[in-house]
């Protein structure tokens, strides 16, 4: 009994810690060294399935995440006064872009690989936040780190829908998009309080019209999720909804959010599995964007807007600043879903996905940071609180 | 008595330069009249003396083996590539072939601008993946930087398409390799070979790795690797079951020669040795 609770346990710290999809990574590590010729035939054959369909369902819980986020009490809700974070992510998507090019330009491999600038700017939310949040605790640089990221992510979905077509851009997808949105505003007005005819039907409907415009069908429920009725209030990032919630939006989670958890253990198997030998100049720009690019472009941001007369949110300092500009350097998986549309099957793409992985990198050297910096859980005053909490 | 010891070496060192250049003329190929004719260079952009030589030794094979096509398996051109650098890396080099009205056709490399398929000696028209036919050769060549499913869409109907006796791929990353800096593109191989197969490619020439490399036949097709045209990368063949011959000690360049249903080939060094050679019948056992 006590061995299935212990499971049970470890099972559900798993799902809450979003381990399935670095356990799917180092799966598909494995994998590719011990039979490369097998691993990429499971991988061409799975791929469309798991990139273009399953991770459609992880897109619509990150946007229901930026949906809540909107809400009364969500990072998101009072977004004129987190202006600095809006200001920090832009100025980390610059850091990195120019960081990665500037690195490019070292060499003469800047032609072919300068397509993967937008691999380097993306932030994995999932990762930033529970770094931040292992760091921080219930500091509010957690929702600062959030906020920063998901307009990073915002951003980074808009350059990857517009930028990489997948075939032929034809415009019945517009009308065929136009019509999945008004099926889910249709369905509001007409109160349905069941999330699946706004999933299967305006939801299907969006996927077919951005497969027929050429462009990305994994982002087919990020216009649809919107437009489901939810509670007025956000439980949290990534929290579990609370057991009075019958809305759609929160149904939906409840329903999906084990399957999803599949979907990217999944994603890890199939995109990550690179040998050791496809290490190359794509590898160090990603890092270099990642690890030198992003922090920088975000401190510098940060030291413009406080020029500019903005403010840090209250009780973040300079020191938290750091210790977040390193924790959002983490691309990892939203790296590996921009790398697979910025670059086609090859060696290319493999030397920047190995550089995505070791953006993974970023989480250490933000803890290393913290602790020398003092900040969060490292901070004296925390440990002493602590150490008299527990005595 | 240490004065003759010089003159014996020196004797010696005449005797092997001058049988390095009788060897360099000794054609090992047909030479039939009629047949198509090329020769086949990777990794050679670099504007250095061993480009050069190596274009040297081109020039003197041509006289008497008249190849009027040559194929570029990509990073053409390393470094800076500015006007001027396709004058030294690449129309000095081979002045004299492309005074004779020789015919370079190039693919992409991981180091050459992507811009570069608009200039016109390379014979790209400003694709990045074409094809081209010599008689009864048709040539089939891809980026393989990124196969984008556009491009292997195109492959897929070209290749259908093609009524072609013979049936030649090539492109930069090679599918099976010896070496033991990059080695094989595994993932390249698991989209492309099924093609290859199912539409009858016989032969597939690559670079990226900087020596010359001939494998055993995979699955019916033979595979060449050619990157040794400016760059060398001494010693870096890791001796495989792949591997059918293999030379890592200099710079190198490929002719050959396909009459009817025989493909000929002769691998020579920037000395002018000959270091492999062998011929190919389609649609049985050769070698």
């Amino acid at each position: 009994m006590s061995v299935l609770t212990a499971v049970h346990r470890a099972f559900r710290w798993g799902i809450d810690h979003y381990l399935a999809l670095p356990l799917g990574v180092i799966a598909a590590l494995v994998w590719v060294q011990a039979g490369a010729e097998r691993y990429f035939r499971f991988s061409h054959a799975a791929s469309f399935v798991v990139n273009e369909v399953g991770m459609a369902l992880f897109l619509a819980v990150m946007t229901k995440e930026v949906v809540e986020a909107l809400s009364a009490g969500g990072a998101l809700h009072s977004w004129r006064h987190r202006s600095m974070a809006i200001v920090a992510g832009v100025g980390g998507m610059i850091g990195a872009s120019l960081a990665y090019l500037a690195y490019l330009h070292t060499g003469d491999e800047l032609s072919v690989l300068h397509p993967g600038w937008p691999v380097a700017c993306a932030i994995d939310l999932a990762f930033c936040y529970f770094v931040a949040k292992g760091i921080f605790g219930r500091h509010p640089a957690v929702s600062f780190a959030l906020l920063l990221a998901i307009v990073t992510d915002i951003l980074e979905f808009l350059i990857v829908a517009l930028r990489y077509p997948v075939a032929d851009v034809h415009a019945t997808g517009v009308l065929l998009m136009a019509a999945a949105i008004l099926v889910a505003i249709a369905l509001r007005k007409s109160r349905v309080r069941r999330a699946w005819p706004y999933i299967a039907v305006a939801g299907g409907l969006s996927w077919v019209a951005l497969f027929w415009a050429g462009l990305h069908p994994a982002f087919a429920l990020v216009p649809v999720v919107p437009l489901l009725p939810h509670a007025p209030h956000d439980p949290g990032f990534l929290a579990e909804p609370p057991p009075d919630a019958h809305d759609p939006l929160n149904e939906f989670e409840r329903t999906w959010k084990y399957p999803v958890h599949v979907v990217i253990f999944l994603f890890g198997l199939v995109n990550a599995g690179v040998p050791l030998q496809g290490w190359g100049t794509g590898s160090w720009a990603v890092l270099t964007a990642a690890l030198a690019g992003r922090p920088s472009g975000i401190l510098l941001a940060v030291a413009a807007g406080l020029a500019a007369g903005l403010h840090l949110p209250a009780r973040i300092g300079w020191r938290d600043v750091v210790v977040i500009a390193f924790t959002a350097s983490i691309g990892f998986a939203f790296s590996l879903l921009v790398a697979t549309q910025a670059f086609g099957i090859g060696p290319v793409l493999i030397e920047v996905t190995i550089g995505a992985l070791l953006s993974l990198c970023g989480a250490v050297v933000a803890l290393v940071l913290a602790a020398l910096l003092r900040v969060g859980k490292f901070a004296p005053s925390h440990i002493s609180h602590v150490a008299h909490g527990s005595a | 008595m240490r004065r003759r010891s010089v003159g014996v070496r020196l004797a010696v060192l005449a005797v092997a330069l001058l049988a390095g250049q009788l060897l360099a003329q000794s054609q090992r190929l047909p030479n039939a009249a009629g047949s198509v004719k090329f020769a086949v260079i990777g990794d050679n952009g670099t504007g250095d003396r061993p480009q050069y030589d190596v274009g040297a030794q081109m020039a003197r094979a041509r006289a008497s083996f008249p190849f009027d096509t040559v194929l570029m398996l990509g990073d053409n051109m390393y470094g800076s590539q500015e006007p001027a650098d396709f004058v030294k890396k690449f129309e000095q080099p081979y002045k004299t072939l492309l005074m004779a009205g020789v015919q370079f056709f190039a693919t992409l490399g991981n180091h050459d601008n992507q811009l570069n398929r608009y200039y016109k000696p390379f014979n790209m028209t400003g694709a990045r993946y074409y094809t081209f036919a010599k008689k009864n050769v048709r040539f089939f060549v891809l980026d393989s930087d990124s196969l984008d499913p556009r491009q292997m869409a195109w492959l897929e109907e070209v290749l259908k398409s093609s009524t072609d006796e013979w049936k030649i791929c090539y492109f930069h990353h090679p599918l099976y390799s010896d070496g033991g800096t990059h080695g094989s593109a595994v993932e390249l191989r698991v989209v492309l070979e099924p093609l290859f197969i199912r539409y009858g490619v016989a032969v597939v020439f690559s670079g990226h790795e900087h020596f010359y490399e001939r494998l055993t036949p995979q699955k019916g097709i033979y595979y060449f690797i050619e990157g040794a045209g400016g760059q060398l990368r001494r010693g870096d063949i890791v001796r495989s079951e792949f591997k059918a011959a293999g030379f890592d000690q200099d710079q190198s360049f490929m002719l050959v020669e396909i009459s009817g249903a025989d493909l000929y080939f002769q691998t020579i060094s920037r000395a002018g040795l000959t270091v492999d050679s062998g011929s190919i019948h389609r649609g049985g056992p050769g070698l």
